[in-house]
């Protein structure tokens, strides 16, 4: 196999393209000299030679004999064509869609059999593009010069195909029957196949006459420079025996395609590697089950990855479709390298890989959604909660306003809820012009249902005080037998009620499962009240809760708290227990008022927790009785001061 | 936190571990009531062993509550015994040791549900 290239040397060396075709029959003649068994030309001489001397008085004027001698001289068409005659030839063809009338019927060729319907799905062309007539007398035959370009990428071709109702064989199979001998016959065959046969060559091509070109890799060995036979500076025995494409290499001749290897090679090479591929048996073959298969094949990955990704962890479907799309494309590499199958394992593969994406993008926008929803419903319940927060601080009452006009006390509360509502609250008013009432609560539970129970038991726990007469452990027995009636939820709450005697500094505490009262004598340290007591409301049906005296000195303080003080945590996990309260209340000041002590615990509280989250609602509520109106101590005391 | 059982003539004492808090009350409750209809219907007690028990949040306190009424419901009797010092404070402070009858041992609460219940804790010890 050997390519005569056309290039740009020979065209610097004997003229642009087209040349005189008596150069192109001189080039013939060199290589018949050579006697190569066959030879194609990848050219085709379309129009008379412009350089034919008939047509030289064309261009020129010229004298009648001078004019008339050159006609009778033989045109330079006529020399290529008896060059031609020399060695078995096939001449290029190029099918045309339309009929061209000048090249009526099929180019001359070797006989042609359609067998068993083959023809019936066949490319087929109107017309042909052929050579003058005089160049055509030379060709042996003709060969059709179609590629199929796909994408840019000569994959596919055409080897056969059908000019009017003849069967033309491509150029390359041409060349090669040329050599062999033999006529042309189209069989059907297996897989939808059609069989191109001529002497013992069986080349499969598709139903439409296309054959995919096992195509190697170029050699350039297999190149013999026109010029350089022109110029006789190259041995041209080893053309012996051969067969010889002639064609055009020159770049400025725009005849390159690239390969699916990847190389642009000169369209000859395309023929010369179909040639050589026939030659050697090397076929590529292309089921017409070959779609099915690769559709069957996508089904199924496709639906491997459907059921795969919703069960297993990302990196384990990452994997079996990296192992899928690896397997496709070896199996189909498999039969390429085997059998010479062509199966696509681009379309399974990039489909799986599809499939897997928008599955990803699915289950991705289902995370979303679900993110979504959670976060709408955090914010409805953070406005529940909000609004269960609001209630339960609207409900609180400001000491500031409630003993405005009070100065033998100085009342402070304070009440910072947790980021989850708790159940604390705290009370306070004048029972009649002398008693001050207070009450400090914990509604076990938390959110709304604890939020709405705090407002009723406060209420409760209001009336009973404000109407039940004798002991304070009475109110509470009374308020435990009233939040008892209704208390579906079972809810308890611990309570801390007092009742201080603003004339006297007599005090009453009852306890209902509460935090104990701290008090602080002046000059004294602080010490936890423990007086006796009973459970939280509502735990027992019925119980007596006692009641404690206690005569405050003036300028003594009590401290109620919740145990959002005590239970405290810091990041370790600790309380703030009660020997850090007692710590925290020793360092307060002789002369503070409420509102000092009540800031003070909070910012022990506060700096104790440091990044803690409070966990529990945190309620500090200080009194600090000044003395009674008789007392002279607190002639000059201001009004109560609150937070 | 499964509740462990170990009977002793008719009482049985209920081992309560960890902490008891919103997150397990339920459970708790579950589990405790099984052992308290148990006992009720062989007009016995239940006995908790709270020395395993570290911390009893306010949640918890209401657990113990509800158990405590759906004892009493069955005519039930719980006892409980071998307080942390930690959760005595919190019996203390909310006043369940009047909701509860509570004593330093479990030995000693068996003793207060039943001369039977102590007499085969003893031996249960003893072997």
């Amino acid at each position: 196999m050997a390519v005569v290239a056309i290039d740009e040397k020979a065209i610097a060396q004997y003229g642009q393209w087209p040349w005189p075709r008596t150069r192109v029959a001189e080039l013939v003649s060199l290589i018949a000299d050579a006697k190569p068994a066959a030879m194609a030309l990848d050219i085709l001489f379309a129009e008379p030679d412009r350089y034919s001397p008939a047509a030289i008085e064309k261009v020129i004027s010229l004298p009648p004999e001078l004019a008339a001698s050159l006609r009778r001289l033989d045109s330079s068409d006529a020399v290529l064509g008896r060059a031609l005659k020399r060695v078995p030839t096939a001449l290029a063809v190029a099918g045309l869609d339309q009929d061209d009338p000048q090249f009526a019927g099929a180019p001359a060729g070797p006989p042609f059999r359609f067998v068993g319907g083959a023809e019936s799905s066949l490319r087929s062309y109107k017309g042909f593009l052929h050579n003058t007539r005089e160049v055509d007398a030379g060709a042996a035959s003709h060969g059709l010069v179609s590629v199929d370009f796909e994408g840019g990428i000569a994959r596919r071709m055409q080897y056969v195909a059908r000019v009017g109702v003849h069967g033309v064989a491509g150029l390359a199979p041409e060349l090669v029957r040329l050599a062999v001998g033999g006529t042309l016959a189209l069989h059907p065959a297996a897989g939808g196949l059609l069989e191109l046969r001529f002497g013992d060559y069986r080349v499969p091509v598709q139903a439409d006459g296309r054959a995919h070109v096992y195509f190697g890799r170029s050699d350039p060995s297999r190149f013999i420079q026109a010029s350089d036979i022109l110029s006789g500076r190259v041995d041209l025995a080893p053309l012996e025996g051969k067969l010889v494409l002639v064609g055009f290499t020159g770049l400025g001749l725009q005849d390159l395609a690239v390969t699916p290897l990847g190389e642009s090679v000169p369209g000859v090479e395309n023929h010369a590697q179909a040639a050589e591929a026939i030659v050697e048996e090397r076929f590529l073959k292309r089921h017409d089950f070959a779609p099915r298969l690769e559709a069957a094949v996508l089904l199924a990955f496709g639906l491997a990855l459907f059921w795969l990704a919703p069960r297993a962890n990302a990196l384990r479907s990452v994997s079996a479709l990296a192992a899928g799309v690896v397997l496709i494309a070896g199996a189909a590499w498999l039969a390429f390298r085997q059998a010479g199958l062509l199966f696509d394992p681009v379309s399974p593969a990039l489909g799986g890989m599809l499939v897997f994406g928008m599955m990803q993008v699915g289950s991705l926008a289902e995370a979303q959604r679900q993110r979504q929803q959670l976060r709408e419903q955090a914010a409805r319940m953070a406005g529940e909660l909000d609004a269960a927060k609001r209630i339960q601080m609207g409900l609180l009452p400001d000491p500031r306003e409630v003993f405005s006009d009070e100065a033998r006390v100085s009342v402070a509360a304070l009440l910072v809820p947790a980021r989850t509502v708790g159940g604390d609250f705290y009370d306070c008013f004048m029972l009649d012009a002398n008693r001050l009432f207070f009450v400090v609560a914990d509604v076990s539970g938390k959110g709304l249902p604890a939020s709405l129970f705090m407002a009723s038991a406060k209420s409760v726990l209001k009336s009973a005080a404000l109407t039940v007469e004798g002991s304070l452990g009475g109110v509470l027995a009374r308020a435990q037998d009233e939040i008892q009636r209704e208390n579906p939820e079972s809810l308890f709450v611990t309570a801390l009620a007092g009742i201080l005697d603003l004339e006297t500094g007599e005090l009453e505490i009852a306890n209902a499962g509460h935090e104990p009262v701290w008090i602080h004598p002046p000059g004294g340290k602080p010490v936890r009240f423990d007086a006796a007591g009973g459970p939280p409301l509502c735990v027992m049906d019925v119980f007596p809760y006692p009641t404690t005296r206690h005569a405050l000195l003036p300028g003594e303080w009590i401290l109620a708290i919740s145990d959002g003080a005590t239970e405290a945590m810091n990041t370790a996990r600790e309380f703030f227990g009660a020997e850090r309260l007692a710590t925290s209340l020793g360092w307060i000041g002789e002369d503070a008022g409420a509102v000092a002590i009540v800031e003070r615990v909070r910012e022990d509280v506060k700096r104790f927790s440091g990044e803690a989250e409070p966990a529990d609602d945190l309620t500090l509520f200080a009194i600090r009785w000044r003395g009674g109106a008789r007392d002279p101590r607190q002639s000059n005391a201001v009004g109560s001061d609150a937070i | 936190m499964a509740l462990q059982a170990r009977r002793f003539a008719n009482a049985l004492v209920v081992d309560v571990s960890g902490r008891l808090d919103q997150d397990n009350c339920d459970a708790f409750r579950a589990d405790l009531m099984v052992h308290v209809e148990q006992s009720a219907h062989d007009g016995g007690s239940v006995v908790l062993d709270l020395s395993g028990l570290e911390y009893v949040s306010s949640a918890g306190l209401r657990c113990f509550m509800l158990a405590y009424r759906q004892a009493k419901a069955q005519h039930g009797r719980i006892l409980v015994g071998a307080l942390q010092p930690m959760v005595a404070e919190i019996f203390e402070i909310s006043h369940f040791n009047l909701v509860f009858q509570v004593f330093p041992t479990v030995r000693e609460a068996l003793a207060a549900a039943s001369s039977d219940a102590a007499a085969s804790y003893d031996k249960a010890a003893v072997a």
